[in-house]
């Protein structure tokens, strides 16, 4: 019995320390979580559910849902949330579209230069969004580069309206993120055996087809990830919409923003929150299931 | 600088003009000689650390902490605050309306003039029992002389026949929706009757800018060739060249008032109070005039001439000089900006 008791006790030692080594190593990220992230998503949250005075500019302690029905009965702030929606699930698309082939070469190349071209397409990333988006306004303005170039060159008799309109901040987002479908497309192709493409070249698989039934299969953690993550950055953009957009276009985080300071409306600016968060979620989750679907269909 | 020669210094020279504004204080108060101003970035800022900080203040030894954005999050801020024993502003920079409101919202400390000698000159309009105006300009057209004529007001201006001529300040929609119910036979109470003309004049192409410099770019590339500003702002573009000239309306003329209200948990009320005696200073409210174009709100400011001529305004004019119902604003704010979003923007 000693024996067995001396033999388990290391065993349990062991265990305890190890219980206290994990503790020790998750605790601060947890304490940070829940502090700057759960704490203040709480207090918001309860904000939501109180009542405002439009007249004082007052919020009065109550529990309603007032503030969500409005939300969803005003077709103003439903129809911002379709544009929202609208607008990032076509900038993820253009993403995945203009970045698959570019992570594919980078992801395949043999080049020496390959760390500069990873590196050049992380460069945009260094630039904070709203410094990049003074970038755009300079270029999209009514005698901004294109504008004037077009003019120059006797393409247009009339500038083009690109400044304060979807069109700019389309464009602006998809450059915003762009790298970061690339980065995640990248990461993945790199790990696919180039053997698996040549097996299926050498089967006879046209390359439309190796892309199809190979490479895109196996691509698909990083599409998702890609996807979500660029999703995620175009539903919550801020910068880029309100410096792009002007005054006629809304998305989801201007109008948050407008609720809390311009009305001084927390609770009405703290269910809109919810609301871009739990549609993300929702959207977010679908996407994963229909593609979780999509890889075991096959 | 120690603070034992601060306050032997202080001893020394007490009842002297310069440090008037801190006697009487408790000694912890004198200790603490760092102002915490909110106010608005860019040219406002620098011209308060030219006119106001560096000749006035810094000589007494105090150090002026700058928390520099748009009115709205200074707003939110002073909200957010509102439960703390201790704030983190000794005073903040606001529109007259904006102050109203923030009195209103009870986090602004009522004001005891007797604790700044400078504001024996106050005009009398200019003194809130919550805040104190520090400069002032009317709403008047502006207009380039190269593309149009001189309108005769509001109504000539915000009309739809400008078409796309016409520029809109989105960050101006209080005043816009004034100026269009003047126009539309509304009163200073009563901007209803402007909406529709507001609509027509959206339909018939008129552009809306996100902000002031944004709308002054437009006339300055004359996208545009009219709209509605503050005088003080029509004198400023002309310094930077942008061809422009106003007219102060036939409907009269709203005023604009910016001044300043201590958070009722300013830190600092010392200095608060000290601040706000320099910013009465006629040497301070001069050098606004010259730099900022803005009218003094002491009566012992000496302005020159030409400058008074162009940032002033006429006898004939002032008389038609309103001010405006901050109550009434106040109470529709929401309102108003709700319509503004969705009916005219929208």
């Amino acid at each position: 019995m000693t024996d067995t008791a001396l033999a388990h006790g290391p065993v349990v030692e062991k265990r305890r320390g190890d219980g206290l080594t994990a503790a020790a190593l998750i605790t601060p990220a947890t304490i940070f979580v829940a502090l700057c992230l759960l704490a203040p998503l709480a207090i918001l949250f309860r904000y939501s559910l109180n009542d405002f005075i439009p007249a004082k500019k007052m919020m009065v302690e109550a529990v309603t849902a007032a503030n969500y029905i409005k939300f969803f009965t005003d077709p103003y702030y439903t129809s911002i949330l379709l544009t929202t929606v609208r607008i990032a699930v076509l900038v993820t698309l253009v993403c995945l579209i203009l970045g698959f082939p570019l992570a594919y070469v980078v992801a395949r190349t043999q080049s020496r230069w390959k760390h500069l071209l990873i590196i050049s397409i992380v460069l945009p990333l260094f630039v904070g969004n709203s410094v990049r988006a003074a970038g755009w306004m300079v270029v999209f303005g009514n005698k901004g580069f294109v504008n004037a170039s077009l003019l120059g060159l006797g393409l247009i008799d009339k500038p083009l309206e690109i400044m304060f309109t979807e069109k700019a901040v389309i464009i602006g987002i998809i450059a915003v993120n762009l790298p970061f479908m690339v980065l995640s497309l990248q990461s993945v192709i790199e790990g696919i055996d180039r053997a698996v493409e040549e097996a299926a070249f050498s089967l006879g698989a046209p390359p439309v087809t190796m892309f199809r039934r190979v490479l895109w299969p196996l691509a698909l953690p990083g599409i998702l990830a890609g996807t979500i993550l660029t999703f995620i950055l175009a539903m919550n953009a801020y910068a880029t919409p309100f410096l792009l957009g002007g005054p006629l276009f809304k998305m989801m985080a201007p109008l948050i923003y407008n609720e809390f300071t311009q009305k001084t409306n927390w609770p009405f600016g703290g269910a809109i929150a919810f609301i871009l968060m739990t549609v993300t979620l929702l959207l977010t989750v679908a996407a994963n299931l229909l593609f979780q679907r999509a890889r075991h269909g096959r | 600088m120690s603070k034992g020669f601060m306050i032997n210094r202080r001893t020394a020279l007490g009842g002297v003009a310069a440090v008037a504004a801190g006697t009487g204080f408790p000694a912890y108060a004198q200790d603490n000689k760092r102002i915490v101003v909110g106010t608005w970035g860019g040219d406002y800022s620098r011209l308060l650390a030219k006119n106001i900080e560096t000749p006035l203040l810094a000589p007494g030894g105090w150090d002026v902490i700058k928390d520099e954005a748009n009115a709205p999050p200074r707003r939110a801020k002073m909200m957010a605050e509102k439960a703390l024993r201790r704030g983190t502003s000794d005073i903040q920079g606001l529109s007259a309306n904006d102050m109203f409101e923030v009195n209103e919202q009870g986090t602004v400390e009522q004001l005891d003039y007797s604790k700044m000698p400078n504001a024996a000159n106050l005009i009398a309009a200019m003194k809130y029992p919550y805040g104190i105006g520090h400069i002032y300009s009317g709403k008047v057209v502006l207009f380039n002389p190269k593309l149009m004529s001189a309108p005769a007001g509001f109504a000539d201006t915000l009309d739809p026949k400008r078409g796309e001529k016409l520029g809109i300040i989105d960050i101006q929609y209080q005043y816009t929706m004034l100026a269009a119910g003047l126009a539309a036979g509304g009163s200073m109470s009563n901007f209803e009757p402007g909406k529709e003309r507001l609509i027509a004049c959206k339909k018939a192409g008129a552009r809306i800018y996100p902000s002031n410099e944004a709308f002054a770019q437009a006339l300055k590339t004359e996208e545009i060739a009219c709209g509605i500003m503050w005088k003080a702002r029509a004198v400023q573009w002309q310094n930077a060249g942008i061809n422009v000239e106003t007219v102060a309306p036939k409907e009269g003329v709203p005023m604009y008032v910016s001044g300043f209200v201590m958070p009722k948990n300013a830190p600092n009320k010392a200095g608060a109070y000290a601040y706000l005696d320099a910013m009465m200073a006629p040497s301070a409210q001069e050098g606004f005039a010259v730099d900022m174009g803005y009218n003094p709100t002491v009566a012992n400011a000496k302005v020159p001439d030409d400058v008074q001529k162009r940032i002033g305004f006429t006898d004939e004019e002032k008389k038609r000089l309103v001010d405006l119902d901050y109550g009434y604003m106040a109470k529709n704010d929401t309102a108003f900006q709700d319509w503004w979003n969705k009916s005219f923007k929208g």
